[in-house]
């Protein structure tokens, strides 16, 4: 399922990568805006964490020129007034009007790493409300963003992840990925993967972790009988073409089913003796 | 609520147009006889359907006219969804009017998913002309073998008619039509299109919840569902869905802080809601968020502001995935409160462990009990463990070693 994730999220998608102290999803992020680069996708990065040469030095080989850097890395609240990405501005007419600088038909991905840091400083309900217009109102295409889940309490990790559409929880060790998938029927996917990601920031999927239930099989019932009971095709064929008692021709069957004349319509059976002579005939009485 | 049923009214029946007698059942003057509703055989209250048969029978019979119903939402929001849509679509079955407020989804959105009813007797309005049942069975002759005498049983087809049942089933595979939707009056609420006014007065009440309870009025107060109303023209039952109170996007903190600034928001919008339900003719669902609540007290309160509420929990978003259950069951369904109303005793359901599970055409509450193990081992051992000391699955699949005669 990571794979089809790395494809392309549906319309109006929001991935959120929980990761957190043990191990960084800052490298799975880093793949998917690879990913999205590769597909000839306009992204807009609105980074707080991460500086726009360590964003470039991670992403190398990828074309860079449909990548946009938002700079709120170097002054996010505002000490120096100098022109910088404010978290304050984290609304959605602002953010709207970032996405709109790179004018293409399709509307632009934007990455947001990470949410934690806006989480800090803006109140919860107004972060949901961005996130919901700007998932709705069709001015980002799909979002991505990171999460670090230990820096929240629990509630506020489970809203933000009801917002989601698809959640992909890196778990400890670094290798292990739980993915939940809500499509838009309403039903929920879930899976877990094994991952690793080399260094042209590939993601590699491994096996699935042993810990799945094994399958169980069912012994085929007709297997190690002294007798056999499986149909070879002639005989599957000539068991379909056994007509079956009381299945009566299609004539009768019609003339049954609108009995309001009163017909009575006889049909000699194979084993109806039908003897034109009246055995009585000869009775004396 | 009681009192207010047995004020005088005149009875109203619809006269439809393929109603071939002028039969008139002689109704006490008392009752007042709205499509889709019965009385309570223990309190006499006038009962709704929720649109769940099962969830019916463990309310007592119903949903009482005037009652708050509260859903503790499933991790994912899957199965409490369902119970609305149920809901909503009952409404629209027993033609009661809906009122539907949303604040992550347009409700529009909602109500084109309702699912559709399985219909015998409930009329939909079909093409004028009436199908020819001699002509019927030419095409069908081929299609049923062997039970063929039941090819030309007639699926009866009358003009919009109320219908008299109370619960009905629906299939959640299909959606409703949406003719019989349109014949539904809809009204709703979604949040993003009522931008927020800073309120002049300090209430505790955030302004999402204020525009909500404003709008409930109002629609109450339009359409005439005040009991204090006159009685004058048939009277009709609001069915009111709220979906995921308390989240953030209705702008509330409770889930989001573990100690919420606005901890009485939500409570006092309860409080609103069910003062405004007691003087009307409506009935309301809410679907609240509890998983997200980090305040156990607070979420207790809220139970105590609304008559009777229900906590859904599925098998998906929680830690049990190895119980056997898993396989027959979506979930399970706890009842936290069923109300008293005008008695001193409420029916409680005698058994509380309940499971749901959600079948095409039926949303079933059972009991819940434990298959019976068919393993050589006596003891209960979880499948997990048998999995692993398996061999060779039996054909019945549960046991995993042969009997041995």
């Amino acid at each position: 399922m990571l794979h089809d994730l790395l494809q392309g999220l549906d319309a109006g998608g929001f991935l959120i990568i929980q990761d957190s102290c043990s191990y960084s999803g800052r490298r799975l992020l880093w793949s998917f805006i690879k990913a999205a680069l590769n597909r000839a996708e306009v992204v807009h990065v609105l980074s707080f964490e991460v500086s726009e040469d360590e964003l470039k030095n991670g992403l190398q080989e990828s074309p860079i020129e449909r990548l946009h850097f938002h700079n709120a890395y170097s002054d996010p609240l505002g000490w120096t007034s100098r022109g910088a990405f404010t978290v304050d501005q984290f609304c959605v007419e602002r953010v709207a009007q970032l996405a709109k600088q790179s004018s293409r038909v399709k509307p632009p991905i934007l990455v947001i790493d990470s949410l934690s840091w806006v989480l800090r400083h803006v109140s919860p309900p107004a972060v949901c409300k961005t996130l919901q217009q700007l998932k709705n109102g069709g001015f980002v295409g799909n979002l991505i963003s990171l999460l670090h889940s230990d820096m929240h309490p629990r509630g506020m990790v489970g809203s933000l992840c009801q917002l989601a559409t698809s959640v992909i929880t890196v778990a400890a060790g670094g290798d292990q990925a739980k993915i939940t998938r809500r499509l838009k029927s309403g039903k929920v996917l879930q899976d877990e993967e094994l991952f690793s990601i080399k260094d042209d920031l590939t993601v590699v999927g491994q096996s699935k972790p042993s810990r799945a239930d094994p399958q169980e099989q069912e012994a085929d019932p007709t297997a190690n009988l002294t007798f056999n009971l499986r149909l070879s095709d002639t005989e599957r064929d000539a068991k379909e073409k056994l007509a079956l008692p009381f299945v009566f021709s299609k004539e009768k069957k019609a003339a049954l089913l609108h009995t309001s004349s009163g017909r009575i319509v006889y049909e000699p059976d194979a084993n109806d003796d039908y003897d034109q002579e009246d055995p009585d005939d000869d009775l004396d009485v | 609520m009681a009192d207010s049923v047995s004020s005088a009214c005149k009875p109203s029946v619809e006269r439809t147009p393929l109603n071939a007698t002028s039969f008139q059942k002689k109704t006490r003057n008392k009752l007042l006889s709205i499509p889709g509703t019965r009385l309570s055989v223990q309190n006499g209250q006038l009962l709704v359907s929720t649109g769940v048969t099962s969830l019916d029978y463990l309310l007592g019979g119903g949903l009482a006219v005037g009652t708050v119903l509260l859903i503790e939402e499933d991790y994912y929001d899957s199965y409490s969804r369902m119970i609305l849509k149920y809901f909503l679509a009952e409404g629209v079955v027993c033609r009661h009017e809906l009122f539907l407020a949303a604040a992550q989804d347009h409700p529009n959105d909602i109500f084109q998913e309702l699912p559709d009813p399985i219909l015998d007797d409930v009329a939909i309005r079909k093409s004028a002309d009436q199908p020819r049942l001699s002509c019927e069975p030419q095409d069908g002759l081929d299609a049923m073998k062997i039970a063929w005498r039941y090819q030309n049983l007639p699926k009866v087809q009358s003009a919009l008619a109320s219908s008299s049942r109370f619960g009905h089933y629906y299939d959640v595979s299909k959606t409703m039509e949406p003719e019989i939707r349109q014949a539904a009056k809809c009204h709703h609420f979604y949040l993003p299109e009522h931008p927020s006014q800073s309120s002049a007065t300090h209430s505790p009440m955030l302004e999402s919840y204020s525009a909500l309870l404003k709008s409930i009025e109002e629609v109450i107060c339009r359409e005439g569902f005040n009991v204090s109303a006159s009685m004058t023209k048939s009277r009709n039952i609001l069915r009111i869905g709220l979906h995921s109170l308390g989240s953030p996007l209705w702008g509330d903190d409770l889930c989001c802080r573990d100690d919420p600034k606005h901890s009485h928001a939500l409570t006092t919008f309860l409080y609103g809601l069910r003062a405004l339900l007691r003087s009307s003719l409506s009935v309301a669902v809410v679907t609240v968020p509890s998983h997200l609540i980090q305040r156990r007290s607070l979420m207790g309160s809220i139970i105590r502001l609304c008559d009777n509420a229900i906590a859904l929990e599925s098998f998906k978003g929680s830690e049990r995935k190895t119980s056997p259950l898993c396989k027959d069951y979506h979930g399970l369904l706890h009842v936290r409160q069923v109300p008293y109303l005008n008695c001193l005793a409420s029916q409680l359901p005698d058994h509380k462990d309940l499971a749901f599970k959600i079948k095409r055409k039926q949303f079933s509450i059972e009991r819940l009990h434990l298959p019976p193990d068919l393993s050589e081992t006596v003891s209960r051992v979880s499948r997990a463990e048998l999995a692993g000391a398996a061999t060779v699955a039996s054909a019945c699949g549960s046991g995993n070693k042969h009997l041995d005669f």
